[in-house]
Formats: C-alpha cells, structure tokens, sequence
C-alpha cells in the first residue's frame, strides 16, 4: 500500500474540487441526495402514499438513502478515470485510486445520512436489537458491491463513452423496481414477478437487509444476508478482475 | 507485455524487442455501438508504430541521451519505461523509484497552491505524507518561488510551473530520471541549476534517459547516446560518436525533418 496517501489525497481533490468555489462548499455532497430523498418523498411518501406500512416516511427514507448511495457513487464513479485523464496520461499509479476516491466521497456522504437517519429511525420504532450488530457487516458489503460496480463502469467508460449515459438512463427504471417506496409482497402476489423483484435486482437485498435490521429491528433472512455478502465480495472481485485487466492501455485511451 | 522488476537492480532499465503502434484517431475511445455492430470503423490513417523491435540495456548509473526527429519514437519510448503505457510486443523494466518528467507538472490541479501539488505530486510517486513533508523545504527552496508556493497553480507563469515541477522531480530520489525536452523552457540560470542538480543525482548512483532537441545539452550530461528513426533504434553508443551520425541523419534528410 505505497499508494496510501495518494489515496487520501485524490479523496481530498475529489471534495475540494467539485464544488470549489461554490458558496455551499462541501455541503453539496449532503444537499444532492438530501433534495433527491426530499423529492421521492414527497412523490411517494405525500402524494401516492398507498401504504400500510408503519411510520411510513422511516421505511421510505431507509431504502432511499442506500438508494441515492448507489446512484450517486456509480454515476459519479463512471467518467471519474477520463475526469483525472491528465494524472493517467502523465505518471504511473494504481488506476484504481480514481474510482475507489470518488466511491469513499459517497460512501462517507452516505454514513452521515445514516448517521442522522439510523437512531431517529430506531428511536421512534424501538429498533434496539442484535440485529443491529449486523449492520456493520452489511454496510461493508455494500461498500464492496458499489465499489465493484464502479471499477467496472469506470473503465468500461474510457474504453466505450456510452457507458455513462446507459447507465444514467438505465438508473431512472432501476429506481422504480427496486423496492425502496414499497414492499415486494404488497405489490405482487405472483412468484416469478417478486422473485425478480427480490433477487434478481443486486440492489434490493442490500436495501431489504439495511431496513430489516435499522426499521424492523429484525435479523435479515439467511438468504437475504448470505446473498449480500457474496454479491458485496463477487463484485468487488470480479469488478476489480475486470479493471486489471482492461487498465493497461488506459492512458493512451483517456 | 512482461514486466520483470523485480531482477532488476535500482536504476537498470531492460528494453527487449519492444514493439508499440498507436492508432492514429481524432476522436478517442469507441463507443459501445461500434463493439456490438462489429464494426471498426473504416478509413482513417493506419496505425503508427512508434516503436519498432527496440532493445536497450542500460547499467545503473548510466546517463543515456535520445534523440531523433520528430516522430522518431522518444516519447514513446520514456513513456514505455515510465510504465504508463504497455508494449504491444517485447519486454520492459526499470528497476528501483522512476521519476518521469513527461511534460513536468501535467498533473498539477490548477486551482490548488504549489504546497498542494507538492503532496500531490509526491503521492503519484508512491511517497508518504511524512516522507513529503521531509522534503518540502528543500523543494521550496529549489523552486525559488517563495511566497507564490502558496498561491494557486493557476496564476503561475509558465516559467514558475516549470520550477516546481522540476523541483519535486528532483527530490524524490529518483534511481531512474527520465527527462523529456522540458529544461529549455526555463531561463538561463535555472537551467544551470537544473543541469547541476542532475549531475548530483547522477553522481549518487542513478540512472539519466534524457530525451531532448538541445545536442549541447545531451553532450554536456550524456556519456551515451540512442538515436532513434522511424520508431528503431539506428545507433546506440558513445555520445561522441553518436552525434556526427545523428546530425549527418538529421542533415541528409530530404530537406525538411517529417512533420508527424
């Protein structure tokens, strides 16, 4: 790990840089999913509130918040390799470096959500549990999940630039089926349809086994936890493989 | 592409049958359309093959200067030893800390201070924090940029930019220097202070590939000398010898040197 402090220091670029000379600052990083939790709520908390389940707006806002983190890493994660072109053109360093700071920058805009959302939620619902002492183990596998996903958009997109408007397209559809303003078994009584919706979707067991564990207070289902984290490990594996294996002709392609 | 460092001594550089082409193409980077049709896309000039089945050994220590026309294959050629661009066929190593000055300070953030782009710099090269702020005085120092260092890279002039960048390079310990046509851009006295602080690298055991236009520069620091043509290597020996054939090369060449 010779690459540690440039590490810390592209993290350091990537919040300076963004919004550097906007009056805000940093705070950009809070007040993006903040607006975009504040306006799926109003859709689908206030407006087409259809649900019966209990404080509403804590089941909502859960799934909402592991939600915008997985968007807005992989979308931000995607360009980030032609952004610092200049860096991979000129010196030799673990190209890696780029796409796991700008994950890090969401990842700690993340946990600060959380940090908010998580003991409101548990106090109003009377979370406390062991369960709880899952979180940490499914919160790491989140991490390596987006962070396998954006080593793969990352790179797919020096090589092929539609990578990034795909996915910016696909995201919108993604939303809608995953199940973040509702349950999978209240909307479906077919097998085949909520089995996609469960499973076949990466994302909705993340959100399922974060909101069993900080709203239900509840232990995630052994399916839910084992699938979390073996795609966690399986995409940062297979997503890592994959950049390795398609850096080396990088700086002639940025 | 095999790298081998780990043979390799600090500051040894291993060139092998190295073959590297380059596609010659406006618009980089192919989109996913193009990969799922199948279809490359037609005409345009063919591939450049900036170097062509090049071998070069160079012992530690040594100080290797390279010339040839434009589009001979220099750049290409410190950019495969800088590691940062793979070979199409053939091996490549350097062993020990590369420091390159491919175009000194690309990689600076403009709208961050030179103190900044020190750390940032010293980080690209693998350095620790500590092992950075050890240096930062020195580097200030040599930079001569004084009270600037804390202003942003953005209100230097070309001149200060080409300080700092070479300022950091030259403290980090470099057992292979690689230096692409970059002194020239300083003035006179810098460029002496330039060129001294090299030999003292040199004379504390590391290795010199110095690329560069400036004959008198090359036969100043260089004891070797590598001339390149149409991406080969048609001379490789001692500097005196070297630069008659490289300016009979250069004076029997229809005229004009090839523009690409």
């Amino acid at each position: 790990m010779a690459y540690r402090y440039l590490f810390e220091q592209m993290v350091r670029r990537e919040l300076r840089q963004k919004y550097r000379g906007s009056a805000l600052g940093v705070l950009w990083y809070l007040i993006n999913p903040l607006v975009l939790m504040g306006a799926y709520y109003l859709m689908f908390g206030v407006i087409f509130n259809q649900t019966s389940e209990p404080d509403y707006p804590l089941f909502l806002l859960i799934g909402l918040v592991v939600w915008v983190f997985f968007n807005q890493a992989v979308v931000s994660a995607a360009p980030s390799l032609l952004d610092q072109g200049a860096l991979v053109r000129k010196a030799r360093f673990p190209r890696e470096i780029i796409p796991a700071s700008v994950v890090t920058v969401q990842l700690v805009t993340f946990l600060a959500l959380l940090a908010l959302l998580a003991p409101v939620t548990i106090a109003i619902r009377g979370t406390v549990d062991v369960a709880l002492l899952l979180l940490p183990l499914v919160l790491a596998s989140l991490f390596a999940f987006v962070l396998g996903v954006a080593f793969v958009v990352s790179i797919l997109h020096a090589y092929f630039r539609d990578v990034a408007p795909i996915l910016s397209a696909a995201l919108l559809p993604w939303f809608f089926v995953s199940p973040i303003f509702f349950r999978p078994e209240s909307i479906t009584d077919q097998p085949t349809y909520r089995f996609i919706l469960e499973w076949v979707n990466p994302v909705a067991p993340f959100i399922g086994a974060i909101r069993d564990v900080v709203y239900g207070g509840i232990v995630p289902s052994g399916p839910e936890l084992a699938y979390v984290v073996v795609a966690g490990a399986l995409a940062l594996l297979c997503g890592h493989a994959l950049f390795r294996r398609l850096q080396g002709e990088l700086a002639v392609v940025v | 592409m095999t790298a081998f460092d780990e043979a390799l001594r600090p500051g040894e550089i291993v060139l092998e049958h190295a073959s590297r082409a380059f596609s010659v193409r406006a618009d980089r980077g192919r989109t996913l359309k193009e990969l799922l049709i199948g279809r490359k896309r037609a005409g345009g000039p063919p591939p450049v093959e900036a170097l062509r089945d090049v071998s070069l050994h160079v012992e530690p220590g040594e100080t290797v200067g390279m010339v040839g026309r434009n589009g001979a294959g220099k750049s290409s050629t410190l950019r495969v030893l800088a590691g940062i661009v793979p070979l199409n066929s053939g091996r490549v190593g350097c062993g020990g800390q590369i420091v390159s000055q491919l175009e000194l300070g690309a990689g600076f953030g403009r709208e961050f201070s030179g103190r900044e782009n020190i750390f940032l710099n010293g980080a690209l090269h693998g350095l620790q924090k500590e092992q950075i702020e050890s240096r930062l005085e020195a580097i200030i120092a040599f930079s001569e940029l004084g009270d600037f260092i804390d202003a942003p890279v953005a209100t230097y002039s070309s001149g200060m930019f080409l300080r700092l960048g070479f300022s950091i390079a030259a403290h980090l310990d470099a057992d292979v220097l690689l230096i692409d046509e970059v002194l020239a851009v300083g003035d006179e006295a810098f460029q002496r202070k330039c060129e001294a602080r090299i030999a003292e690298q040199i004379g504390a055991g590391a290795t010199l590939v110095l690329v560069s236009h400036d004959a008198a520069l090359i036969e100043r620091t260089c004891e070797r000398l590598v001339v390149l043509d149409g991406g080969r290597k048609v001379f490789d020996g001692p500097v005196d010898d070297g630069m008659p054939f490289y300016h009979r090369l250069m004076g029997t060449a229809d005229g004009v040197p090839s523009p690409q």
